[in-house]
């Protein structure tokens, strides 16, 4: 089970692929997580929207995708 | 053959050098059986890069290659091996089997006839492979034609097609585009560098400003810095204009000898050096998405085999799918310094009158993105600049120039220095 861990880099995407056209736009993130600092490629669970260098939570897994929410400050 | 054996010349193989003395002269000394050929290219073709609704890809694959031997003054009969680059024919246009599939449409059967795949670095990687077998003596004459045809699917389709040059476990399966992942690298760049929108926007416009030079480019339209920050947003801080464009189009070159050359061309191009390198296919498995190491190893690699130095290059056509991917790339390529890509395209030093010329073709952005044909498209671009045939957008110095051909993310990366002999 994936933790916390700090915005890598984002990007808000508004032009999606045919599967995902009806959750456009949506965040993609790549966070580098707390406890080994891999990386790992998720979404932000709607509506949070991050920047590089907050600090986010894993939310929920959806068909192998992480999710991950703002951390509570 | 000019190999002594092929049992003792099929291992020491692995590396290769065309022209510097002093690297011939090391590797003799390592492999004292290799004999290396100087390696040209002897004949370019393309086709015109656009939304080509009433072409097929067969047919544009034939008219670069035809073309192209017509250009090199070479028979079908005389072509001793087919390389095909193109990265989803299969998906685009339901079509497999594809390099037999184009060769039979030309005349040319009983060679080998093989398909390179390598995403939007296809033809590169199959010019790389043909450069090498001539340079080992395994043939000597071979036609290299890259191909896409994109627009017979919508946009949102196309757009899944492509991703599936990415990770297809991870970061696709999130919702990961291409232009979603450069997206990615662009604000990276950003944060760690200070790159700004309008550097971003100042790639547009000088490739715009290119291509508008350019009769066979897709969009010949020179736009302004405000069009290219104010264009609808794809994967923020990209908008349309920072995106290449989605194209149908084939390019094709002539591979041969310096000295099989003589037969065919008064103006053969020389091969001086060429390097293809592979990294992983995931973003995130990478330690700093703001370089891609892949094009750094190819491009010193290159250099060495070529004996230069960033430096001596005239002129280069570079790997614009993204206008964040250009400004990397001239670091990458040791241009410029880490983090002063977006300052150099700003202050003009890559424009057609600048220091150093880069997609003087238009790029990706403005000529057009076929992704399978614009590997090998790149080079005959170099051909046309270093033969002075580029009409009003010829460049003044135009003696060495480079091509770097950049597959998904980073994934292949093929840089290739050719010289005027």
């Amino acid at each position: 089970m994936l933790a916390g861990g700090v915005i890598y880099t984002e990007t808000l995407v508004h032009s999606a692929p045919e599967q995902f056209v009806a959750e456009a736009p949506y965040q993609l993130v790549i966070v580098t997580l707390d406890a080994t600092g891999a990386k790992v490629t998720g979404r932000m669970n709607p509506p949070d929207r991050v920047v590089i260098g907050d600090h986010v939570d894993f939310d929920h897994d959806r068909n192998g995708t992480p999710y991950f929410r703002r951390s509570a400050v | 053959m000019r190999i002594a054996s092929v049992a003792g010349t099929l291992e020491p193989c692995s590396s290769y050098n065309f022209s510097t003395p002093v690297l011939l002269q090391t590797l003799k000394q390592r492999y004292p059986d290799l004999s290396m050929r100087s390696v040209v290219v002897a004949g370019i073709g393309k086709t015109s890069f656009g939304a080509l609704v009433d072409r097929d890809l067969r047919s544009l694959a034939v008219e670069a290659g035809h073309k192209c031997l017509e250009n090199a003054h070479v028979l079908p009969t005389q072509v001793e091996a087919f390389y095909l680059g193109n990265f989803a024919g299969p998906s685009f246009v339901g079509q497999n089997h594809l390099a037999p599939y184009v060769a039979g449409a030309m005349e040319i059967t009983g060679v080998p006839a093989t398909r390179f795949e390598a995403a939007c670095a296809s033809s590169g990687a199959a010019f790389f492979h043909a450069v090498m077998a001539v340079a080992a003596g395994i043939h000597d004459v071979i036609l290299v034609v890259g191909v896409e045809k994109m627009t017979s699917q919508p946009t949102p389709k196309v757009a899944e097609i492509l991703a599936r040059a990415g990770d297809s476990t991870g970061e696709v399966r999130a919702g990961a585009t291409f232009p979603a992942l450069f997206a990615m690298i662009a604000r990276r760049h950003m944060y760690q560098y200070g790159t700004t929108r309008e550097m971003l926007a100042a790639v547009a416009v000088k490739n715009h400003a290119n291509g508008a030079r350019n009769p066979q480019a897709h969009m010949r339209k020179v736009i302004t810095m405000e069009q290219a920050l104010a264009g609808k947003p794809i994967a923020d801080p990209l908008t349309v204009y920072d995106c290449s464009l989605v194209s149908d189009g084939a390019a094709a070159v002539l591979v041969t000898t310096a000295e099989r050359a003589e037969e065919f061309t008064s103006k053969p191009i020389r091969v001086l050096g060429i390097s293809q390198i592979s990294d992983h296919v995931a973003l995130e498995a990478k330690s700093d998405i703001t370089r891609f190491d892949a094009v750094a190893t190819a491009a010193r690699k290159a250099y060495t085999m070529a004996g230069l130095e960033p430096q001596h290059i005239d002129l280069a056509e570079v790997h614009d799918c993204f206008t964040i991917a250009e400004i990397i790339a001239t670091e990458d390529l040791g241009f410029v310094e880490k983090g002063g890509g977006g300052r150099f395209v700003l202050d003009g030093k890559t424009a057609l009158t600048g220091a150093l010329p880069v997609n003087t073709s238009g790029g990706l952005k403005a000529k057009g993105h076929p992704v399978g044909a614009t590997g090998v498209g790149q080079i005959c671009d170099l051909v046309i600049q270093m033969r002075g045939e580029a009409g009003d957008r010829q460049v003044e110095r135009a003696r060495t120039g480079l091509a770097q051909n950049l597959g998904g993310s980073g994934a292949t990366a093929v840089v290739s220095i050719l010289g005027v002999q």
